[in-house]
């Protein structure tokens, strides 16, 4: 047995020969084969490259892979089966258990238990399990998730998108090239985009001040992204005592909370005023301004990055593929026809959603998703017990030759000539399926479809470095500057 | 009032009456729980509420709900897709589907994992 593995370098071992505890599941193979345990050294192992370990845990062991000894985590089953897959979403009960962040579960039921337990079903979507999350996600998934709530921010939302495109143009170097932490420039452009969404309000992003509001909540953002890996991917010392990266992380919750609050309370007036709608005063409207609040709240806990790196990735992409882009740019042209996207424009538009599939099948801005099994459950003929979190691995089966017609290749037709291309519709699923799919899913679509539109629209994009690796970071994401050259159309 | 008839994968029939405007999974849901799942209560991230309209009233029922992106997303993820596959959440029934056939395919519901 190979006694090492690429999991961030040195000090990382696989051992085999752990046993599953055989349970009362007939015909099912009792002992796994395929077992990985890593010690991370201090817990200081680095998950950059987790996407090649998990490359190459497929071609060792096969169909699933169970990770245990990992330290202050529960055992966890990487699955690379997508039919297993299949049968694991369609098995959910009414409320599937998904892993989430210790850190944050603990902000929330234990340190702040005063604020998001006073309500019933207060606690919001991400780290709240059970009836609790079921009862808060039905409230407001019925506001997010119903048809048409996100096209009708497709004004604003591309109103934020045109100022990027200028700050992008006026940012440009002398090579026209955007800067080097163009990436930054994005996470700008998605927090703008998701503050009008989820509260109404030009944050003022691109130009903001010190010390403003919005600031304050850059800041808070950036803080909380910078501190959620480290402390969830590292030994969990904040859990014996607070250390400085945990103080600074919940001091930038209370950051994010109280501005949120204080936004909620303007839109209640508003509402009252005025009788607009919004998201916003919707949920205020259906479930009261607190679960609106705690809504808000998870969305920026887990709406900007993700987004942000799949548009990163979407550019950097597309600055590689001319003939794509001229084939995106002509769909283009030919529905707007020289006048602004309006709503329902980019349903017209099937290859620029296409070509968004297609990143995200190569590169899922998540590598993988999961769900803590709730019950004892035969996954791959093996019996997998209560507890374990099974891990899908999206961007292994995403890559696989086993689930999509030549899988190496960029081809956004495989998503709209679908008999000549086949998939597994499980293999690539970025955004989740089921009761618990992604919450935000048609605001991130409604953002990435507006703002690549608006991107082709505005330049040929070129790329004229070394060609970027991936990394885990811990969005999968184009690993360097991208330095893309933007050329006027 | 609309009448829906709900094939049911044993091949029995139930026949029920729909307020106008109402979705089909919302007739099922109030009619008999049983009947149709729909486990994201309508709000596309599921298929447990897929049905095969019956081919005679397909054109009518798209004219009157369009089928989205979103819709032919999750349909992709649907057991036993058809050619008149839809989801029950994206249908209101009108009296132009007066009549209404659809067809429960076997392996819709969630099934459970341990059995």
């Amino acid at each position: 047995m190979d006694t090492t593995a690429p999991w961030g370098g040195t000090g990382s071992q696989i051992l085999a020969s752990y046993r599953i505890k055989p349970n009362d599941v007939p015909n099912s193979r009792m002992v796994a084969k395929g077992t990985f345990r890593a010690h991370p050294r201090r817990g200081g192992y680095s998950v950059e490259h987790v996407d090649k370990v998990c490359l190459s845990l497929r071609e060792k062991y096969g169909k699933c892979v169970k990770m245990a000894g990992l330290l202050g985590r529960p055992d966890m089953l990487f699955v690379f089966d997508a039919s297993e897959v299949e049968r694991v979403f369609r098995g959910e009960d009414a409320a599937p258990h998904r892993p989430s962040m210790p850190s944050l579960m603990y902000y929330k039921h234990t340190l702040r238990k005063d604020f998001f337990g006073a309500e019933k079903d207060c606690g919001g979507v991400i780290a709240v399990h059970g009836d609790s999350w079921s009862a808060f996600r039905t409230k407001v998934s019925r506001v997010a998730l119903s048809t048409g709530a996100a096209a009708q921010y497709t004004n604003q939302v591309g109103e934020v998108a045109d100022a990027f495109v200028n700050r992008t143009r006026e940012t440009r170097n002398k090579d026209l090239e955007t800067p080097h932490d163009f990436l930054n420039e994005v996470h700008k452009w998605s927090l703008e985009s998701l503050g009008l969404i989820a509260l109404d309000t030009r944050l003022g992003c691109f130009e903001s001040q010190e010390g403003s509001e919005s600031q304050r909540l850059i800041d808070a953002v950036n803080t909380f992204f910078l501190c959620v890996g480290e402390l969830e991917l590292r030994a969990p010392w904040w859990r014996i005592y607070p250390t400085t990266m945990f103080k600074r992380y919940v001091a930038a919750l209370d950051t994010i909370l109280s501005v949120t609050l204080t936004h909620v309370d303007r839109a209640l007036k508003e509402c009252e005023v005025n009788g607009s709608k919004s998201l916003l005063q919707d949920l205020v409207t259906a479930a009261g301004p607190r679960v609106a609040a705690v809504a808000a709240l998870d969305m920026f806990l887990v709406g900007i990055d993700t987004t942000s790196n799949a548009v990163a990735s979407t550019l950097y992409q597309l600055s590689l593929r001319p003939d794509v882009q001229e084939k995106l740019h002509t769909e283009i042209t030919n529905v707007l026809k020289d006048r602004p996207l309006k709503a329902g424009d980019v349903n017209q538009m099937p290859y620029l959603k296409a070509c968004i599939k297609e990143v995200l099948r190569m590169y899922p801005v998540v590598i993988g998703n999961g769900r803590q099994l709730k019950k004892d459950t035969v996954i791959c003929d093996y019996n997998i017990p209560k507890g374990t979190q099974v891990i899908f691995q999206h961007y292994v089966m995403g890559n696989s030759e086993e689930y999509f017609t030549n899988a190496s290749e960029f081809r956004p037709e495989r998503w709209i000539q679908r008999s000549n291309y086949q998939h597994h519709p499980f293999a690539s699923l970025p955004f989740g399926f089921g009761k618990r799919m992604c919450l935000g899913r048609r605001f991130a679509e409604l953002e990435m479809h507006v703002i690549i539109c608006k991107m082709v629209q505005a330049f040929k994009m070129e790329y004229h470095h070394d060609q970027l690796d991936y990394h885990v970071h811990p969005m999968y994401t184009p690993n360097g500057p991208i330095r893309l050259k933007l050329i006027e159309r | 009032m609309p009448s829906v008839t709900f094939i049911l994968p044993d091949g029995s029939k139930k026949s029920y009456e729909a307020a106008e405007g109402e979705t089909l999974l919302n007739l099922a849901h109030r009619s008999d729980p049983d009947l149709l799942e729909g486990a994201c209560e309508g709000s596309l991230a599921c298929s447990t509420c897929h049905v095969i309209v019956d081919s005679k009233f397909y054109d009518v029922v798209e004219t009157h709900n369009p089928i989205s992106d979103e819709e032919n997303d999750m349909l992709d993820l649907a057991f036993g897709l058809t050619e008149t596959s839809r989801l029950g959440c994206q249908i209101k029934i009108t009296k132009d589907i007066d009549g209404l056939c659809v067809t429960v395919p076997r392996g819709t519901r969630n099934i459970s994992l341990d059995k």
